[in-house]
């Protein structure tokens, strides 16, 4: 089929001639130039089925046709709400084609949220993974009037059982499509040849840690300008991402940095996707892909270091005493590293090797990471000491920056010229600029937004009429070259004694010990700093075991007085690196972990501040209650 | 037409057949490439009697495969091993023997014919035992095929026109292929050294069938029943079926193994095949690993050589005497090995030989953590 429909793409795109770049376009020339190269790759029992570019660009023509069939006109929106799987990038693929828009859905959020979205975006149609999901929009269905059809993906537990009219099997609308297909050759083409850079692509939806959601309209120019910068601008790794680079895609592919990684550089570099099984299996995926390039929120960087501190804590003698010597040697290479910008000296180069041998080679392939050539942490603030830790072993670590509105693309850390503790250098093509009263970080570049969806005052109060965007991050240069960012401008907070904190260094410090999974500074209009910590169960639980502290639930390991004075070491350790007016005074231990159906986190696991401290309102009394114990 | 998929990284794996493979890391490849050129070698760096001894082996671990399949995979308890043994060595030894001779012999001297008759007389026999094994389980089929031992061994004795009879016992089946003898000296190559490339040449065929047996369909389907039977019943595994063709590839070895075995020396006689054979081959699959082809055949190799070994140990521990006369002397040290040997695998390593290279690959698998 590929070797008859491609010619008439690029036909259809020639006779056009000003037909802009879009994604669909990227995927279209890929199949023409390597047609049998792998592009994306999912687990289904047991074997990693792969799917080549041709075939890719078939289904994603059929899933189009199948689009128009359903009635789907350009700019009309289809959301998407799945984990990552081939199904999704061929839906924002071919719906990019047919000129319409694209709106990721969080699985995880609840029915009421998804109902505001599909309302407030207005989806016409909306592909849903399974039976969970189908539930969540049938319970919401008659809120978003513009909801027609929902295409499910995994018929168990729907087909047979529901009769809604709106439901449609995967495979129906793949038929619908071949039919289309097959009546109206060319449709698709035609529409992409019409295709312009102000068509909107994707509409993401914001966290909203302070309110509801905003959706942020990306633009066909804003994401080729995001795409060009990561893969041929060099935005990345060095030499930039080819198709013989693997990634894991495993982050929610509603978030905007996820869709750079998987979606975007598949397209622009032809990069080879594997999507994780699950969010749980990501250890084992990790070892069984080892991708060559691998975005990670600190959580995740996180998640892995504590993992590496308890399973060296619980190996064999030898194992450990081998393994401990040898990273404390990758502390001082790290150090080292940090030092001269990620650069190897011939002292670090040879205690490498040699640890190579010995412990590096093997851990890295136990975590994953054996063949990364290319890690970034992103989307969040991470703690130096993180990172520094994976360039020890050998990651060449890269701390990056950018947000929804601004295509994901402001800054990063470039090979060679690290600095820990920025998030590196403006990339090409990037002006920013640091507003000299506020500290206020902005950008503006061709990747900046075109506006929240129907919500001028939002757009107005961002994005200025000469095109710089407001961050809402307050920054500073270092050394004239890197930025360093101090925290969110909302969240910063003024003690009693005027001091301006920002919360987010001090947490991610505490993050920084395996036993630390979440903390929240408090602190504002008061007369100290407190916080509340949530534990990291798997560390802490085997960590107790060790001393066998017998315990049953996390509310009763956090009330364990032992917990308390583990943790009170944590904190303590991270007071002694702080002036006194920066120093934790007191701290309460959550009595159980935060939840994003009880809106504590946002869907992307962010701490809501203000649900937080609502919720545990008690405890934060206690804290400043006088003459309680610290 | 597919990309290959992305190289050293041996866990992704984008087919069954990949998934599947018989050697799928490159280690493994490289390892038995080394492995087999070191045993061809092995003829110009050894001895005559210690290359006989290894080519005993090779059979002994035909033999050890055909018990490990039925013990091992399906779960099938049997003592009565010696019994098809018997039934293919006598087989072939009919077939092949002097028609003129003081025995039963019908001159077919060629082994292309012997050998494969001796399987399938054997594995006949297994077919008509099978039908025990699906009704009974556990202990009771290990007392049921026991009393086969009995009954072969009456026959063997009693029926002297094939067996030569007790005490005298008759020539084993002729080692020839159209028409030219396989293992006589002459300039190229010594009477054992072509004995044992010849049994190690059958010994990998062997042992490669049943590695592709044990990766197919059936099995599956063995150690489905092996693992719980009744659950192996509801999934849809025919157990009168699998358990007879269990006992049906196990026999076709044993029989095989047993038409091998006698060629090594040439003679043999009814005695032979007594309950102790069984035993034997029961401690080379529990010896070696339960469950692994490469178990049995460390197994078959670790029993065949263990009186040499400890022939061997007399140099070592001078008190051990290598009279039978005095006391103690190497024989009752090999008893009293062989049975501790079997006590101690049974208590600290239930997995065998291969059981300890599982635990040391393991340890440097999991390098630098323990799990």
């Amino acid at each position: 089929m590929t070797a008859t429909t491609a010619p008439s793409g690029v036909a259809a795109a020639g006779t056009a001639g000003a037909a802009a770049t879009t994604i669909a376009s990227r995927v279209r020339d890929r199949a023409r130039d390597a047609p049998d190269r792998a592009a994306m790759r999912e687990k289904i029992r047991g074997i990693w089925q792969e799917t080549t570019w041709s075939e890719y660009w078939d289904t994603v023509l059929t899933v189009g046709h199948g689009l128009l069939a359903l009635g789907i006109d350009p700019a009309d929106r289809v959301a998407v709400l799945a984990e990552n799987r081939r199904e999704w990038l061929w839906t924002d693929v071919a719906t990019v084609a047919v000129r319409a828009v694209t709106v990721g859905l969080y699985p995880t959020n609840p029915a009421g949220d998804i109902g505001y979205l599909l309302a407030h975006s207005g989806a016409r149609v909306l592909v849903a993974e399974d039976q969970e999901q189908v539930d969540k929009a049938l319970a919401v269905l008659d809120d978003c009037p513009r909801l027609e059809r929902v295409v499910y993906l995994e018929p168990r537990g729907v087909r047979g059982r529901y009769a809604h009219p709106a439901l449609l099997h995967w495979d129906e609308f793949l038929a619908a499509g071949a039919a289309h297909r097959a009546a109206h050759p060319g449709a698709v083409e035609r529409l992409m040849a019409a295709a312009t850079g102000t068509d909107l692509a994707t509409l993401i939806y914001t966290s909203g840690t302070t309110g509801r959601p905003k959706g942020a309209m990306l633009t066909n120019a804003n994401v080729d300008f995001a795409v060009h910068t990561a893969t041929e601008g060099g935005g990345l790794a060095s030499p930039p991402p080819g198709p013989d680079d693997l990634i894991l895609s495993y982050l929610p592919l509603c978030h905007v940095a996820e869709r750079v990684f998987t979606t975007w550089t598949n397209a622009g570099a032809g990069v080879q996707v594997n999507f994780a099984e699950s969010i749980a299996t990501v250890p084992a995926n990790l070892r069984e892909v080892q991708p060559t390039i691998l975005f990670g929120v600190p959580r995740i960087w996180e998640k892995i270091l504590a993992t590496v501190t308890i399973r060296v804590a619980s190996a064999s003698p030898l194992k450990r005493a081998v393994t401990r010597f040898w990273l404390r040697v990758s502390d001082r290479i790290g150090a080292r590293l940090v030092a001269t910008g990620g650069r190897h000296t011939p002292a670090t180069r040879l205690a490498y090797a040699i640890g190579w041998l010995f412990c590096y080679r093997a851990l890295r392939e136990r975590i994953g990471v054996r063949r990364v050539r290319y890690a970034a942490s992103g989307a969040a603030p991470i703690a130096p000491e993180v990172l520094r830790f994976f360039m020890g072993i050998g990651v060449p670590m890269h701390e990056v920056y950018g947000m929804t509105e601004n295509s994901a693309i402001a800054t990063g850390n470039r090979p060679g010229r690290v600095r820990l503790g920025t998030v590196g250098e403006p990339q090409d093509g990037v002006e920013l600029r640091i507003d000299e009263a506020t500290g206020e970080i902005l950008t503006r570049h061709p990747g900046v937004f075109a506006g929240y969806l129907d919500d001028p005052t939002a757009t107005a109060a961002v994005l200025e009429p000469d095109g710089w965007l407001h961050t809402g991050d307050v920054g500073e240069w270092v050394d004239g070259t890197h930025v360093r960012i101090t925290g969110r401008a909302k969240d910063i907070m003024i003690t009693a004694g005027g001091k301006n904190i920002g919360p987010a260094g001090i947490e991610n410090e505490l993050k920084a010990s395996p036993y630390v999974k979440e903390a929240v500074l408090i602190g504002d209009r008061r007369p100290y700093l407190v916080t509340l910590i949530g534990i990291e169960v798997d560390t802490v639980g085997q960590w107790a075991q060790q001393r066998r502290l017998a315990y049953t639930t996390y509310r009763d390991l956090t009330g364990k007085p032992e917990v308390v004075e583990l943790i009170r070491s944590v904190v303590d350790e991270v007071n002694d690196r702080h002036p006194p007016v920066e120093q934790v005074k007191r701290f309460r231990l959550l009595p159980k972990e935060l939840d994003q159906d009880d809106g504590e986190l946002t869907a992307t696991q962010k701490v809501r501040r203000e649900a937080v401290a609502r919720a545990f309102a008690g405890l934060v009394d206690e804290l400043y209650a006088p003459g309680g114990d610290r | 037409m597919r990309t290959s998929r992305p190289r050293g990284r041996p866990l992704l794996r984008t087919s069954y057949a990949e998934d599947l493979a018989l050697l799928d890391t490159p280690a493994k490849r490289v390892s038995t490439a080394v492995l087999l050129v070191a045993a061809l070698a092995l003829p110009f760096l050894l001895a005559d009697d210690l290359l006989q001894l290894l080519a005993v082996g090779c059979v002994a671990a035909i033999g050890a495969i055909g018990l490990g399949l039925v013990t091992g995979y399906a779960g099938q308890v049997s003592l009565g091993h010696a019994f098809f043994l018997g039934i293919g060595a006598y087989t072939a030894a009919a077939l092949s023997g002097d028609p003129d001779g003081r025995v039963i012999g019908l001159g077919v001297t060629d082994i292309a014919l012997w050998l494969p008759a001796a399987g399938l007389v054997a594995a006949a026999a297994g077919v008509l035992v099978a039908p025990l094994a699906t009704r009974l389980r556990g202990l009771y089929l290990a007392i049921v095929t026991l009393g086969l031992v009995f009954i072969g061994q009456h026959v063997f004795n009693e029926w002297s026109a094939l067996t030569g009879g007790a005490g005298v016992g008759r020539p084993a089946a002729t080692l020839e292929f159209l028409g030219r003898p396989l293992a006589t000296t002459d300039a190229t190559a010594t009477r054992d050294q072509k004995l044992f490339w010849l049994m190690l040449a059958l010994l990998v065929v062997f042992a490669v069938a049943a590695r592709n047996l044990a990766r197919s369909r059936i099995g599956r389907a063995f150690t489905a029943i092996r693992d719980r039977d009744i659950a192996a019943g509801v999934i849809g595994v025919n157990l009168p079926r699998y358990k007879t063709v269990a006992f049906a590839v196990s026999s076709f070895y044993a029989g095989c193994a047993g038409a091998l075995l006698y060629t090594v020396t040439g003679f043999f006689d009814p005695g032979s095949f007594s309950l102790l054979l069984s035993v034997q081959y029961i401690a080379m699959v529990l010896i070696g690993g339960a469950g692994t082809i490469s178990g049995a055949i460390a197994g078959a190799f670790f029993i065949t050589l263990l009186p040499r070994l400890t022939r061997e140990l007399q140099a070592w521990v001078p008190f051990i005497s290598t009279q039978p006369n005095e006391v103690p002397n190497v024989f009752q040290v090999e008893t009293i090995l062989y049975g501790v040997l079997i006590i101690v695998f049974l208590i600290f390593e239930p997995r065998g030989l291969f059981g300890l290279w599982v635990r040391a690959r393991n340890y440097w698998k999991a390098w630098p953590f323990s799990y």
